[in-house]
C-alpha cells in the first residue's frame, strides 16, 4: 500500500469546515494524496439532492453530492463517524449514520474510512483511539502516526487562532494540496470572509449558523458579503473566544448537548449582551433538527432582550431573490431601531 | 401540587398509577385530539418535531383542568427529546402559562439529581412509592399483552370495530385496577371475549411489521389510527415497540427477561452505530421481520426526525438484501387521512400481488 | 343490449367515467370537473353515459379516486380500489411491459414502479400542489394564456429559465421575478415545466429506478411542454396513452371486469334522478369530536364515515 500513493477523498462539506486543516495535514503527513472535492456548485448540489432522501437537510444532501463527485476518482473516502467531539456533547444523529447512509446511496462506492470519533465520555482516549484507527486503516502505526498527529494539531490550532481574529474562514484559505483546487472567489482571495472592521458608521451584525452553511459560498449565497455590501460588519461564532461562548451557555437551565447548538446559542447569548450589536441573523438549513429547537430558543432570548433577529432558512429550492429581499429589509430597519 | 404529563398512546394508564403511587394528585390531560395538535402547533417552533407540538397541546389542555406541575421524560442527546422540556418551558413562560416542570432523565453530573427530583415529588413513604411503581409496571405489561392480541385479532373479525370496543373497555378497567390479580383477570377475560367474536377469516391476509420512532408508532392520533386501518384490511400488524419493553430497555438496561430489539446484532452491516432515538432499532427490527417472513414493513417517523432519516436512508440497502418491501411514512400536522389511506391500500395491493407471485 | 363495464374515478379536481364492453374499445369517456360536489358530478357523468350509450346493461362497476367511498355507496360498486392500483392496472393494459408510470393529476402526483407486471414500488405526493395540474392552470391564467396554449408555447423555448421553488408559492414568486427580468414567455413556460419535472423527480421519484417504457398519464400529460421536459430529464421518450386523462376510471373498470362477477351490484341508472345528500356533524361522544359524514338517499341513511371508534359507521349496515 505504501508503494503507490493512496488517493484519499475528502468531501468539502459538513465538518470539513471545522477540521479541514487537521485532516489534510494528518493524511498528507502520512504520505497519502488528499483529494478534496471542489467547492459546492450546482452540479454537486443536484447530484446530492438526487441521491439523498428528500427529508434530509440540505448540508447532508450536499455531502452526498461531494461524496458522489469523489467516488470515481479516489481509492478510499474519508467519512468519519462523528459521534462526539467533546465531552457529553453530540453532533447530530445524521452524522452518526453518515457512512452507512452513503454506502446505501452512492453506487459504486469506494471503501470508506468510517472511523468512529467519540469523545462523549473520555475525550483524550476517544481521540487517541480515533487517530490510531484512522492511521491503521492505511497501514500506519507508532511514531509516524504520532508525529503526523502533532503536525495536524499544530496546524489546526494556528488556524483556529487566525479564525478567531477574523482572518481565516472555514478551511478554504488553506493551500490545499488537492488537485481539485481551492475556492477562488470573485475578488481573487480564496474564499475569505473578512470580518475585520469595516468603515466607520457601519452596523455590527451577528451572523450565526453552522460553519458548513456560512462558509460554503454556494449554500449561503454569499450572505456574509451581501451583509457587508449593505453596510454591515459581521461577527461570526468563529470570531468569538470559545470560553466566552461556553460561559454564556451556562445561563441556560439545562446544558445543551449539541456541540454546534452550543456554538450558536452561546454566540447569540454573548452577542445580545453587547450593546454594539445591532441585530442577529441566524442562517439555518431547512430540516436541521438541533437548529429547530436551538434557533427558537435563541430567538426567544434575543427578543426578550430587544435585539432584532432574522431567521433565514435555506434549502435547495431557495431563490436568491427572496433571500436578498429579506436581508435588505432587515438591514434597512436596523439603523432606524438602533439609533432610536 | 397537581401533576400532569404528556400523552403517548396508553402510557397515561401507567404514568397515572406511578404518580398516584407517590401520593400526588394526578390530572390526566384530555385525550389527544386534532384540537390538541392544533393548539400545540400554533405555539411550537414550526420545524420542531411532531411529539413536541402535541405534548405542548397536552400541557395547555391540562392547564385548563387545573394542573400546575408537569412530569416528563428527557434525555441527554443526541435526539431532540432531551431538549423538549427546555423549549416547552420557555414557550409556556412566553405565553404566561405558569407551570413547574420536573424532567426525569439520566443525570448530567451526579446520580443524586434523579434522586432529588423523586424525593421532591413523593408524598408517601418509599415503600408505598415502590408499590405504586410495581403496579404501574404490571399495568404496562397488561396493556401490552392486550395490544398484541388486538393486533392479531383485528384482521380476523367479521365486523370491524368490535375488537377495538372490547379493547377500549379493557383499558379503562386496567386504569381502575388495583392489583396484579385483577389485571390478570381483566386480560384473561377480555382476550377470551375477543377470541370468541365471529370471524370472517382464520388467517390474516398479510402480515406487516411496523417500525419507527416510538411516539408516532404508539400514538394513534398522530399516526391516524394506522394499526386499525391495516387491521380492517385484513392485515396483522407486528411490532417490537411496546411500552413495557421500552421501560425495560431504557430504565432497567434490559435486565428483565423480555424480548428486545438487538439492533446491535441485526442492523449491521446496514447501520453500524447507534444514531439516537430508535433509528438503529428500526433497521434491526426490519431485518428481524424479514427473517420472520413478514410481507412488508412500514416505517413511521415525525417529519424531520433525525434518527429515522438515517434509518430511512439505509432502508434501500436493507430492502435489496432481504427483498422485504419497506414504506416510510413521515407524519406531521399536514398529514391527511385520505392520502394515508390510499398509500396503505396501494401498499397492501402491492404486497398481495407480490405474495401471489411468490406462492403461485 | 350491450353488456358494459363502468369505471368511475372521483378525484378532488375531476370526476371521470368510462364505459366499455371490451377494453380494446372504449364506448364512452366522460371528463368532468368535480367542483367539490362529487354527488352531482357522478350523477352528471352517468347521465352523459346514458346519453351516449342508452340504458345499457351493466356487468360491473369499479370505483377509485379520493371520493371512492362515497361513489361506492352511491352506485353500489363491485370493486373499490385506490388510485395507485387502478392507474397501474390501466397502464399495464395499454403498455403490457410498462416499467414506470408517471401520473400527474389535478391535485396530486404519483409514481408507480412495475416489474414483470407487478407493482414493486410507488410514491405519491399528496401535500404539495406544486407540479400538479391545478398549479399549471393557475400559472397559465396568471400569464393570460389558455392551458391548451401552454404546451405548444413552451415547446418554442430556446433557452428555458431556471425557476426555483419547492412549493407553489415560492415557484410563483420566482417566476414573477424572472418575468420582470425580461425573459421571454416561452422560456419561462418551458422553465416552469422543467422545474416541475425536477421537483417531481426529486420528491416523488426519489431513489426510484425509472426504467423504460415510461407511461405518462393524468391531465397534465396533455401538456406537450411537460412531456418534453420529462423526455429530456429522463432521457427516455415517455408514452402518453390516448385515454391519458381517464386512466384511473379505465383501471377501475378493468378491475371490475377481472373480478368475473356473476352479476353486478350496480344500483341502476335510475340513481341519476334520485336525491342524495351528505352532511357532516361533530360527534359529541368523546373529546375526539370526530367529524362524522352522513350520506343519505332521500331520508334514508346509506352510510356514515369519519368516526374513529366505529360507533356511527357500524350503526348502518350497507
Amino acid at each position: 500500500m505504501k508503494n503507490k500513493k493512496l488517493r484519499l477523498g475528502l468531501p468539502r462539506a459538513l465538518f470539513y469546515y471545522y477540521y479541514a486543516p487537521w485532516w489534510e495535514t494528518f493524511w498528507q503527513a502520512l504520505g497519502v494524496e488528499v483529494v478534496v472535492s471542489p467547492p459546492t456548485n450546482k452540479e454537486i448540489m443536484d447530484l446530492g439532492v438526487s441521491l439523498a432522501v428528500a427529508e434530509a437537510c440540505l448540508p447532508v444532501k450536499i455531502y452526498y453530492g461531494h461524496t458522489a463527485w469523489l467516488a470515481g476518482q479516489v481509492d478510499v473516502l474519508f467519512v468519519p463517524r462523528l459521534v462526539s467531539v467533546e465531552k457529553k456533547s453530540f453532533i447530530c444523529p445524521k452524522l452518526m449514520g453518515l457512512p452507512d447512509m452513503l454506502r446505501a446511496a452512492v453506487k459504486p462506492c469506494p471503501p470508506i474510512i468510517d472511523t468512529v470519533i467519540n469523545c462523549v465520555r473520555q475525550p483524550q482516549e476517544g481521540l487517541a483511539a480515533a487517530v490510531e484507527d484512522m492511521a491503521g486503516r492505511v497501514g500506519f502505526r507508532g511514531r509516524e502516526v504520532q508525529s503526523a498527529r502533532e503536525a495536524a494539531q499544530e496546524r489546526y490550532l494556528c488556524w483556529l487562532e487566525r479564525q478567531q481574529m477574523g482572518r481565516a474562514n472555514g478551511a478554504t484559505d488553506l493551500t490545499s494540496a488537492s488537485a481539485a483546487g481551492a475556492a477562488v472567489s470573485e475578488t481573487g482571495k480564496p474564499g475569505l470572509i473578512d470580518s475585520a472592521p469595516a468603515q466607520a458608521g457601519s452596523l455590527k451584525v451577528g451572523l450565526v449558523g453552522h460553519a458548513y452553511l456560512i462558509h460554503d459560498r454556494f449554500l449561503s449565497m454569499d450572505i456574509p458579503a451581501k451583509v457587508k455590501k449593505m453596510g454591515g460588519e459581521i461577527t461570526l461564532p468563529e470570531n468569538l473566544p470559545p470560553d466566552q461562548i461556553a460561559l454564556a451557555c451556562r445561563q441556560l437551565p439545562k446544558r445543551l448537548f449539541w456541540t454546534l447548538g452550543q456554538k450558536i446559542m452561546g454566540s447569540v447569548l454573548s452577542l445580545i449582551e453587547q450593546d454594539s450589536i445591532a441585530g442577529i441573523i441566524h442562517l439555518t438549513a431547512f430540516g436541521c433538527g438541533p437548529d429547530s429547537l436551538v434557533g427558537d430558543l435563541a430567538e426567544r432570548y434575543a427578543r426578550r432582550r430587544g435585539t432584532p433577529f432574522l431567521l433565514l432558512t435555506i434549502d435547495e429550492h431557495t431563490g436568491e431573490a427572496g433571500v436578498n429581499t429579506r436581508l435588505e429589509a432587515f438591514m434597512d430597519m436596523l439603523p432606524r431601531r438602533y439609533s432610536a | 401540587m397537581k401533576v400532569t404529563f404528556p400523552h403517548m398512546g396508553n402510557v397515561w394508564v401507567i404514568l397515572k398509577t406511578f404518580l398516584a403511587g407517590m401520593g400526588l394528585e394526578v390530572i390526566v390531560p384530555p385525550p389527544c385530539t386534532r384540537r390538541t395538535l392544533e393548539i400545540g402547533v400554533r405555539q411550537a417552533p414550526e420545524s420542531a418535531c411532531l411529539p413536541l407540538k402535541v405534548n405542548l397541546g397536552n400541557f395547555l389542555e391540562a392547564k385548563s383542568l387545573g394542573a400546575d406541575t408537569i412530569v416528563m421524560a428527557g434525555g441527554v442527546g443526541p435526539c431532540r427529546i432531551g431538549y423538549y422540556a427546555q423549549i416547552q418551558r420557555e414557550i409556556l413562560q412566553d405565553m404566561g402559562c405558569d407551570y413547574e416542570m420536573i424532567v426525569l432523565e439520566p443525570p448530567d453530573v451526579h446520580l443524586s439529581e434523579v434522586w432529588d427530583k423523586l424525593k421532591y415529588l413523593k408524598r408517601r413513604p418509599w415503600r408505598k412509592v415502590l408499590q405504586g411503581f410495581i403496579l404501574a409496571w404490571y399495568k404496562a405489561c397488561a396493556v401490552d399483552a392486550l395490544e398484541q392480541e388486538v393486533m392479531a385479532l383485528r384482521p380476523l373479525e367479521a365486523k370491524p370495530g368490535l375488537v377495538d370496543a372490547l379493547y377500549r373497555k379493557a383499558i379503562l378497567q386496567i386504569d381502575a385496577a388495583g392489583s396484579k390479580r385483577q389485571l390478570r383477570k381483566i386480560v384473561r377475560e377480555t382476550v377470551a371475549e375477543m377470541v370468541a367474536l365471529p370471524r370472517q377469516r382464520e388467517y390474516p391476509i398479510l402480515r406487516i411489521g411496523v417500525v419507527g420512532e416510538i411516539y408516532t408508532v404508539l400514538e394513534p392520533m398522530v399516526n391516524l389510527n394506522l394499526e386499525k386501518r391495516l387491521g380492517a384490511m385484513g392485515v396483522e400488524v407486528v411490532r417490537k415497540l411496546f411500552i413495557s419493553r421500552w421501560i425495560n430497555d431504557n430504565l432497567f438496561k434490559g435486565i428483565l427477561p423480555l424480548p428486545s430489539h438487538h439492533a446491535e446484532k441485526l442492523a449491521p452491516p446496514f447501520l453500524n452505530h447507534f444514531v439516537g432515538g430508535h433509528g438503529w432499532e428500526s433497521v434491526g427490527d426490519t431485518v428481524a421481520f424479514a427473517r420472520q417472513g413478514l410481507d412488508g414493513v412500514i416505517q413511521l417517523a415525525p417529519l424531520t426526525c433525525m434518527p429515522e432519516i438515517v434509518a430511512h436512508s439505509v432502508m434501500p440497502a436493507v430492502q435489496q438484501a432481504t427483498g422485504l418491501p419497506v414504506m416510510t411514512i413521515y407524519l406531521d400536522e399536514q398529514t391527511g387521512e385520505a392520502g394515508l389511506q390510499t398509500r396503505l391500500e396501494a401498499f397492501f395491493d402491492m404486497l398481495q400481488w407480490q405474495k401471489g407471485k411468490r406462492t403461485g | 343490449m350491450k353488456k358494459i363495464y363502468l369505471g368511475i374515478d372521483v378525484g378532488s379536481v375531476s370526476t371521470n367515467l368510462i364505459a366499455f364492453a371490451s377494453p380494446e374499445e372504449m364506448l364512452a369517456s366522460v371528463y368532468l370537473r368535480t367542483y367539490g360536489q362529487p354527488i352531482q358530478a357522478i350523477q352528471e357523468g352517468l347521465k352523459q353515459i346514458v346519453t351516449l350509450l342508452g340504458k345499457a346493461e351493466v356487468a360491473g362497476v369499479g370505483v377509485t379516486g379520493s371520493g371512492r367511498a362515497l361513489a361506492a355507496v352511491m352506485t353500489g360498486a363491485d370493486v373499490v380500489k385506490n388510485e395507485i392500483t387502478a392507474h397501474a392496472v390501466a397502464a399495464s393494459f395499454v403498455v403490457p411491459d410498462v416499467q414506470t408510470v408517471v401520473e400527474i393529476g389535478g391535485q396530486d402526483s404519483k409514481l408507480i414502479i412495475l416489474r414483470q407486471g407487478v407493482v414493486t414500488d410507488f410514491a405519491m405526493n399528496t401535500v404539495c400542489a406544486a407540479g400538479t395540474g391545478s398549479f399549471l392552470d393557475q400559472q397559465a391564467a396568471r400569464i393570460g394564456i389558455s392551458i391548451e396554449e401552454f404546451g405548444p408555447q413552451a415547446l418554442k423555448a430556446k433557452n428555458p429559465v431556471r425557476i426555483a421553488g419547492r412549493c407553489a408559492v415560492f415557484a410563483e414568486s420566482d417566476m414573477i421575478h424572472k418575468q420582470q427580468q425580461g425573459h421571454s414567455l416561452e422560456d419561462i413556460l418551458a422553465g416552469l415545466c422543467e422545474a416541475l419535472v425536477r421537483n417531481y423527480l426529486n420528491n416523488v421519484g426519489k431513489g426510484k429506478e425509472i426504467l423504460a417504457p415510461v407511461v405518462f398519464q393524468g391531465g397534465v400529460a396533455a401538456n406537450a411542454g411537460m412531456c418534453q421536459a420529462f423526455n429530456r430529464a429522463l432521457n427516455i421518450e415517455v408514452i402518453v396513452p390516448k385515454q391519458y386523462n381517464v386512466m384511473g376510471a379505465f383501471g377501475a373498470a378493468l378491475l371490475a371486469r377481472e373480478a368475473k362477477l356473476e352479476s353486478s351490484s350496480f344500483r341502476g341508472f335510475e340513481l341519476i334522478d334520485r336525491h342524495f345528500s351528505s352532511n357532516g356533524f361533530d360527534c359529541q361522544g368523546c373529546a375526539n369530536r370526530c367529524e362524522v359524514v352522513e350520506f343519505r338517499e332521500g331520508e334514508r341513511v346509506l352510510a356514515r364515515w369519519g368516526d374513529r371508534c366505529g360507533k356511527w359507521s357500524n350503526a348502518v349496515a350497507v
